[in-house]
């Protein structure tokens, strides 16, 4: 496409030439796992149609106790083609929480995250984490009875931290139980605060991602290896996936759309068999792996302070993996990797075939 | 795509014509008659047409993602093949016309 009075327009205003300049100086590395590069791009896709699908689900939900779980039943019966967004935005998150797990193992077995780039991974697990929360919020916002069961179990964990469970558990509520309040509130989070900090979040990955360039694995930091252009040679791949990911994400959710379930009801005994949602798996059989009392002390409050120590190790790989950083070898943490990996997907295929 | 001619002089009709209608026909036919439980929310069009305009839908989607796969692929081809000839650069030197 040449578009010269475009192109000049630009020109008397922006840099244009010097920014496609940059754009063409911009190297992507060629290796046997260059594969990985492709599941960032595919979360930054992932995310853009969370963004647009949401806002058009906003405008016909109804933030409200009364009106919520109505509202959507509405969006899927009634309104022209809302069944398949509203589908559509429930795999969206179930494919973007997945992806960004795959990139974060990915990440942490490839040792990307060594020195300089351990910000890069801060700000990636903490988008992970942002990101599950977004998954919680929207999942209570359905207002169905296991949603509500979902929801309590999950704060309810949460309040078994020490010290400060309690208040977790009040701020995420609102309110003595999960009510009304703890709809408005995770409404408040899903449509304003996470969107904000996942914006924040991806923009500073990406510029740090634009600042120290693609990682390049240890073991073929020495070899000789090709390097492509990002734009066009790398977009166009890029562009590829990406249709491959929309036709996955479009058959998923014309052949599997999300269930709806009865209106919740927080005086009414929870539902038989309620599962969270698959990334909430592994944390739930870990909890049901500790007895009630250990020693005197509540189980679960244990079980809750193991998981968020092995969880913050996890998060602090990057400043302990000292190998890594002076650019040798760490075969210790490469088993780390492997062990949190095997862990998480034994526990996650347990919780789902139990 | 083969044509088929009915009569000399007639309008000449493409296969995918009668096909269409046919597939449509027989994926109605073969379709259960919808039997909602008193509890459950239909999250998927009940109607045996409103449900095949989506599995047609659908199939057109894979068909043009297909297509433009097949185009970028080949327009990435070509931009290689020039990388490596490499008269992709700029010449600084080349004469303008006014």
């Amino acid at each position: 496409m040449n578009c010269p009075k475009l192109k000049n327009w630009l020109e008397e205003r922006y840099d244009w030439e010097g920014m496609k300049r940059f754009a063409k100086r911009k190297l992507v590395p060629e290796h046997r796992y260059d594969l990985w590069y492709y599941t960032g791009g595919i979360t930054l896709f992932l995310f853009i149609l969370q963004f647009l699908t949401g806002m058009l689900l906003a405008f016909y939900y109804v933030p409200h106790i009364d009106f919520a779980h109505k509202s959507i039943i509405e969006i899927v019966t009634k309104q022209n083609l809302g069944w398949f967004f509203r589908s559509f935005h429930h795999w969206g998150s179930e494919l973007c929480i997945a992806f960004l797990f795959i990139h974060l193992f990915g990440t942490l077995l490839l040792k990307s995250y060594r020195k300089p780039r351990e910000f890069l991974w801060a700000t990636g697990f903490i988008l992970l984490g942002v990101s599950i929360f977004f998954g919680l919020s929207g999942y209570l916002l359905l207002w169905d009875e296991r949603a509500l069961a979902a929801v309590r179990v999950a704060t309810g964990g949460a309040g078994n931290f020490p010290f400060i469970g309690g208040f977790i558990k009040a701020f995420l509520r609102g309110s003595i139980d999960v009510t009304g309040d703890t709809l408005t509130r995770f409404y408040a989070f899903h449509v304003a605060i996470l969107p904000i900090i996942t914006l924040l979040l991806v923009g500073l990955h990406l510029l740090l991602m634009q600042y120290h360039g693609m990682s390049v694995p240890l073991s073929l930091e020495k070899e000789k290896r090709r390097e492509i252009p990002f734009f066009p040679n790398f977009f166009y791949k890029d562009l590829m996936v990406w249709l491959v990911v929309l036709g996955v994400l479009t058959t998923l959710a014309v052949l599997l759309p999300p269930e709806i379930g009865a209106k919740a009801d927080p005086l009414a005994p929870p539902p038989e068999n309620v599962k969270p949602e698959w990334y909430f798996l592994f944390l739930l059989e870990t909890l049901k792996l500790f007895p009630g009392a250990i020693l005197g002390l509540n189980g679960e409050t244990i079980a809750i302070l193991m998981v968020s120590c092995a969880i913050l190790f996890f998060f602090l790989i990057p400043f302990f993996d000292q190998r890594s950083a002076r650019g040798e070898k760490s075969p210790l943490f490469t088993w780390i990797g492997v062990i949190y990996l095997l862990y998480f997907l034994t526990m996650t295929v347990v919780g789902y075939l139990s | 795509m083969r044509r088929i001619g009915v009569v000399k002089g007639l309008k000449r009709f493409s296969l995918f014509r009668f096909a269409q209608p046919m597939v449509m026909a027989l994926f109605v036919m073969i379709q259960p008659a919808p039997s909602p439980a008193a509890d459950r929310i239909a999250v998927f069009p009940t109607t045996p047409f409103d449900a095949y305009i989506i599995y047609e839908s659908l199939a057109v989607l894979w068909l043009a993602i297909i297509g433009l796969i097949v185009i970028i692929r080949m327009k990435l081809r070509e931009i290689e093949r020039i990388q490596e000839m490499g008269i992709d650069k700029e010449d600084k030197d080349a004469p303008l016309l006014q």
